[in-house]
């Protein structure tokens, strides 16, 4: 808790984190362990009371920050016991997911959380490890020395200057101090970026086990649901099970909402109103409405990671993957090394860009960079690739659906009629290049 | 030099809050709490004499441990003490043990550094019973305004305070001897925006906690769920008012208006009653 006060009035930390989140505590969390100090500033009324996410944390990166997690009694809901895709037609749902196997280990690899309780425990940890949370303060700048090196940050508060030679930026989605730190040259862009959609429904445990085939409460469900979720819109569904709740949305790119001028609320309502969704929400009671953004646009999109002074984590540098739902686990990691990077600086006593890029060279040597490179053409996979949207959730509720209705029929018409489901929507030819280009995608090729 | 003291109630955000359909009680569980906002007013109306006249704020409430964040935004807001009134006999104290654990904590105050402005909020949000002020100020054989809007002047020397409050059909201003006691609306005074240092402050600040002993030891049958004769037999939430049909007597006609009100009467609950005094 010691901030070194000098003579002259000036507040001056070691490092100074901005934003209380899941990057931003955890980075804050690793300085105070290394005996700097630090000032954690948040612009809500509490650590979370921002936060609008409904998803999954992993394991694998709240024990690399705390050891003995699970001894804290982290405010989780359910583990993750079966997860998988949904796949929507018009009226039909393809159910893809896995339980148990590796699903079935405890403590569970994955734990659906309310990031508004999570978020403000996970800032506690940080306080308790000697954190210096300042919250309900919004960083509106930086300050910058008379040569232009950056020094500390302006608030929005009357003598709300605050001095550190090192800042790590864990702002959000909204880049605004990565803009002003000049490490993206350009603001957000409407097609790297989602907006997600979601709801949160209270409904008793009972019911949400009934519901969604759970043995008991301490089985919870994730799953990405593709197809006709989203209007024809690129997008993409999801559900998790809560305690008792269920955070039900979906994300859509902002560029093609905007264009179809299509209202998010709208859209949520459709998809809430689909008959294969609507009987798992049935009579639940409205917890939350949320609308958050979320950046997708992955490595094209991400901004240089440190300048002199500066190092950014989290989604302010887009650190999110989609497909498997990761981005929780890249910001709080990012976070600790950014954090292991400003405590060397300060042991080397050297700010500069040269001395803070040891960050990226601990993020590269990690899945985070290495992953986002790989997908780096997934991101806007579905936006190009449209039949992954319509042509192969619809084939797939109707190939399933045939083969379980084609009784009394020879096997040979039930084949051929599958096929035709699919080569009526697309060639084969087409299909086979489809494929391809998702396994190269997929595979970074 | 001024010194105001406020007494403040840490309340459950009612706007965040929900009624057990079955006993109709409120569920606090899980509901975050804040400072009551009339509270919060108070204390700027305070802070903002303070700063006009030079002198101090103190703030006291009584609580369980977790009104320390309180008390914490009110040195936020420029408060320079905070006590906290907190043990175990405390709890289930109704608004006559609250005002009497109160006049006391006010007059050992006052006792060591002489009080001209008792402030509380107009009522709390939580109970609604704007008892406490009165309750506290009648203790304390002090003048007691209600409902008060704004401080015209404070004069420290010549001992008086002239305070604007609000009635039902006009607002009144009020000449005080000092000490006064006042409750306070939200006009009274905007919440400041605190600067950093101040922030930092009271993110640092630890209050003084009282006990039911020391420094004061209370009377053990005036306090808590002992000195608390209020019974609460069944809370039960309002039924919804709906908005009144709207009919221009010179499109219908007196006649079938005054029909039509003596329709919408006998339909009420409690129509026939006021059935038989409309037709006497």
């Amino acid at each position: 808790m010691t901030s070194k006060q000098t003579q002259n009035g000036k507040i001056q930390f070691d490092v100074i984190v901005v934003g209380a989140g899941l990057a931003g505590s955890a980075a804050a969390a690793v300085t105070a362990q290394g005996g700097l100090s630090v000032a954690l500033i948040e612009r809500g009324q509490a650590p979370g009371a921002k936060n609008s996410f409904g998803g999954a944390l992993y394991t694998h990166s709240l024990e690399e920050i705390y050891p003995d997690f699970w001894d804290r009694k982290p405010p989780l809901e359910r583990p993750v016991t079966e997860a998988g895709f949904w796949f929507l037609s018009k009226d039909g749902l393809v159910n893809m997911t896995v339980r148990g196997g590796a699903l079935g280990r405890q403590p569970a690899d994955a734990y659906v959380a309310l990031r508004a309780k999570f978020d403000l425990w996970w800032a506690e940890q940080a306080a308790q490890s000697g954190a210096f949370i300042i919250p309900k303060t919004t960083v509106t700048d930086f300050i910058r020395d008379s040569s232009g090196k950056i020094v500390g940050v302006d608030t929005d508060r009357a003598q709300g200057r605050i001095y550190a030679p090192v800042v790590i930026v864990c702002e959000g989605v909204n880049n605004l101090l990565t803009l002003k730190a000049g490490l993206s040259k350009s603001d957000l862009k409407p097609k790297a970026v989602a907006l997600g959609v979601k709801q949160l429904i209270a409904l008793p445990a009972d019911t949400i086990n009934a519901r969604f085939g759970l043995p008991d409460n301490s089985h919870g469900l994730a799953v990405t649901v593709a197809g006709d979720v989203s209007m024809g819109l690129t997008g993409m569904g999801f559900v998790y099970t809560g305690n008792d709740c269920v955070s039900i949305g979906l994300g859509v790119t902002l560029e093609e909402l905007a264009k179809a001028k299509i209202r998010p609320y709208a859209l949520l309502q459709r998809y809430l109103n689909h008959p294969a969704i609507a009987p798992l929400v049935a009579g639940g009671r409205l917890m939350e409405y949320g609308a958050h953004l979320i950046p997708e646009g992955g490595w094209n999109d991400m901004p240089k990671l440190y300048t002199d002074g500066v190092m950014v984590a989290g989604d302010a540098a887009t650190m999110v993957n989609a497909l498997h739902w990761e981005g929780t686990n890249m910001a709080i990691i990012a976070g600790k090394e950014a954090a292991e990077t400003a405590i060397k600086a300060h042991r080397r006593q050297d700010f500069s860009g040269k001395s803070l890029s040891e960050y990226r060279e601990r993020l590269s040597k990690r899945f985070i960079l290495k992953d986002l490179r790989q997908y780096r053409n997934l991101s806007r996979f579905l936006e190009n690739h449209p039949t992954f949207m319509d042509v192969y959730p619809n084939f797939l509720n109707d190939a399933l659906g045939m083969f379980f209705t084609g009784y009394g029929k020879t096997k040979k018409d039930l084949y051929g009629d599958i096929v035709r489901s699919l080569t009526r929507r697309r060639p084969l030819i087409k299909v086979v290049g489809d494929m391809l280009a998702f396994g190269k995608a997929v595979m970074g090729i | 030099m001024f010194h105001a003291l406020v007494s403040i109630k840490q309340v459950p955000d009612t706007t965040n809050i929900r009624i057990d359909p079955e006993t109709g009680n409120l569920i606090r569980q899980g509901v975050p709490t804040i400072l009551n906002p009339y509270d919060a007013h108070a204390v700027a109306s305070a802070v903002e004499w303070k700063r006009k006249l030079g002198g101090k704020v103190t703030v006291i409430s009584m609580g369980p441990p977790a009104a320390v964040s309180s008390i914490r935004e009110c040195i936020e807001m420029g408060a320079d003490r905070g006590i906290l009134l907190s043990a175990r006999q405390f709890s289930g104290a109704d608004t006559l043990a609250t005002s009497y654990v109160l006049a006391s904590t006010i007059e050992a105050v006052h006792a060591e550094d002489p009080i001209d402005l008792v402030f509380f909020g107009k009522q709390a949000i939580d109970g609604d019973t704007a008892q406490v002020g009165p309750g506290v100020a009648s203790r304390l054989n002090m003048p007691m305004v209600t409902y008060a809007i704004a401080i015209r002047e404070v004069n420290t020397d010549e001992r008086y305070a002239v305070i604007e409050r609000k009635t039902e059909t006009r607002n009144e201003s009020i000449k005080a001897s000092l000490p006064a006691a006042l409750t306070c609306e939200k006009d009274i005074a905007e919440i400041p925006f605190a600067s950093l240092p101040d922030l930092i402050a009271s993110l640092r600040y630890e209050p003084e906690v009282w006990t039911a002993e020391s420094p004061i030891a209370f009377d053990p049958a005036q306090i808590g769920l002992k000195g608390s004769p209020t019974t609460v037999f069944k809370t039960g939430t309002p039924e919804k008012h709906v908005a009144g049909e709207v009919v221009k007597t010179v499109d219908v006609g007196v006649e079938t208006a005054v029909k039509m009100v003596l329709d919408r009467l006998a339909m009420m609950a409690d129509g026939n009653t006021i059935l038989g005094m409309v037709r006497q």
